[in-house]
């Protein structure tokens, strides 16, 4: 899993919203690509993001692990044939490149998650997104990211109270029901009291965020993110 | 250090509590994603999150729900490990399981209105359960439609091996999950409004 970790690498110093923006734009260059050289190309790409956040791509690889064994049971579903010649590697090659285009996307999503702390995400975020549309998707991602291991927690200890009292040797229904059913009531118990505290803190639609500098830098990233959104038409 | 010198806007009580109640939900179907029942006969384990997909809906109703599943998704963008198998990332969102993730907030808005017949919210308990059930298969039949569309538009994968690879398997842990939330719904122990 690759997660946040502060350093000193050259994806860190940039601004959030320079990163956002040279991922949309790589993004449209990877999937306007489907020839060898094109993928080629943007595999250096993802290797040099990669190598800016210090991040070994086998380490990226491995975090992604289920969504790509799903594009590489792609080409072997089209390869295989339910009769002779049973393997037409043929059929492979189109499914092989277009589920290929993915993996240089997904690493340099990687070298943005390992670069970007959530409260950098949230303030780029609120200020990208106009109105109160951002101000709500600002607030609930920071609450929903403060929640999620509380929530989990108490997931795993209702299966564990549940497992302590023999509760696991009953019906796979019932589990999943008793489960559900104390996650969803805890989250709204928690709820109920987070809006109350916040209520009492005068929760505003103008909060302080943290400082973000756009600097000459994240400019020319910017410069980046659009030459490479341009490139599919060359 | 930069400081707002706006007047303070406040956020009135009761958007507080909708806004906390999708964010929590939002962490919810995260956390669900990390809590998987083997099933028998199966390959592919019962995990929370579609359950939690779908109580977003019938809890929150049409708006809300949308909006909780749009956060689960932004969440999992910037890097929170909520996805499937620990996934995060913007790459995830375009990637071969981009189409149910996307469909998530479809499918919380369809089940939260039918349910609800509306943005006015009503007690879960009190609908009919074909109402209810309708709206769970309904909202399952677009994610899956989603998913496969999506692994066929970005994985490459023939629709055939789609259909088997993305949504064949997962039949015997969604005719549970639907049971389930059914059971859920009417159950009226479900946290209302």
């Amino acid at each position: 899993m690759v997660t946040y970790e502060p350093g000193p690498s050259l994806a860190h110093e940039f601004d959030p919203r320079a990163k956002l923006a040279f991922q949309t734009g790589f993004a449209v260059a990877a999937f306007g690509r489907g020839t060898l050289p094109g993928l080629a190309a943007v595999t250096l790409v993802a290797l040099a993001a990669l190598a800016a956040a210090r991040l070994s791509p086998l380490r990226a690889l491995v975090a992604f692990r289920f969504p790509l064994l799903l594009l590489a049971l792609s080409p072997v579903f089209a390869a295989v044939r339910l009769g002779p010649p049973w393997l037409d590697f043929g059929a492979a090659v189109d499914p092989a490149l277009a589920s290929y285009r993915v993996v240089p996307v997904l690493l340099v999503s990687a070298a943005y998650v390992r670069t970007t702390p959530v409260r950098e995400s949230r303030a780029a975020l609120q200020r990208v997104v106009p109105g109160k549309a951002g101000r709500v998707l600002g607030a609930g991602t920071a609450i929903a990211v403060r929640f999620f291991p509380v929530l989990l927690a108490d997931l795993r200890r209702t299966r564990e109270a549940m497992a302590v009292r023999l509760g696991d040797e009953r019906a796979l229904g019932e589990r999943l029901r008793v489960t559900a059913l104390a996650g969803v009531t805890r989250a709204f118990d928690r709820a109920d009291r987070l809006s109350l505290a916040l209520r009492a803190r005068c929760f505003a639609w103008n909060p302080t965020l943290p400082a973000l500098r756009f600097r000459r830098r994240d400019a020319a990233l910017c410069v980046i993110a659009v030459l490479l959104a341009l490139s599919p038409l060359i | 250090m930069s400081t707002d010198t706006d007047s303070v806007d406040l956020v009135d009580d009761l958007t507080v509590g909708h806004v906390a109640q999708a964010a929590l939900i939002a962490a919810f179907v995260g956390a669900g994603a990390y809590v998987s029942f083997p099933i028998p006969f199966s390959a592919v384990p019962v995990t929370l999150q579609v359950l939690g997909v779908f109580l977003a809906g019938i809890v929150l109703g049409p708006v809300w729900g949308v909006v909780s599943m749009l956060l689960y998704l932004t969440v999992g963008a910037i890097g929170l490990p909520v996805f499937a198998g620990g996934g995060a990332g913007l790459g995830t969102l375009l990637g071969p399981t981009a189409g149910y993730l996307w469909s998530y907030p479809i499918a919380a808005g369809l089940i939260g209105a039918v349910v609800h017949r509306g943005t006015d919210l009503r007690d879960p308990a009190d609908v009919s359960l074909p109402v209810i059930v309708g709206a769970l298969v309904a909202g399952t039949v677009v994610i899956y439609a989603l998913g496969v569309a999506g692994l066929v538009a970005v994985a490459g994968y023939e629709l055939a091996g789609a259909v088997s690879a993305g949504a064949l398997v997962f039949v015997p842990g969604e005719v549970l999950k639907t049971a389930v939330a059914a059971a859920i719904a009417k159950s009226g122990a479900l946290p209302t409004r």
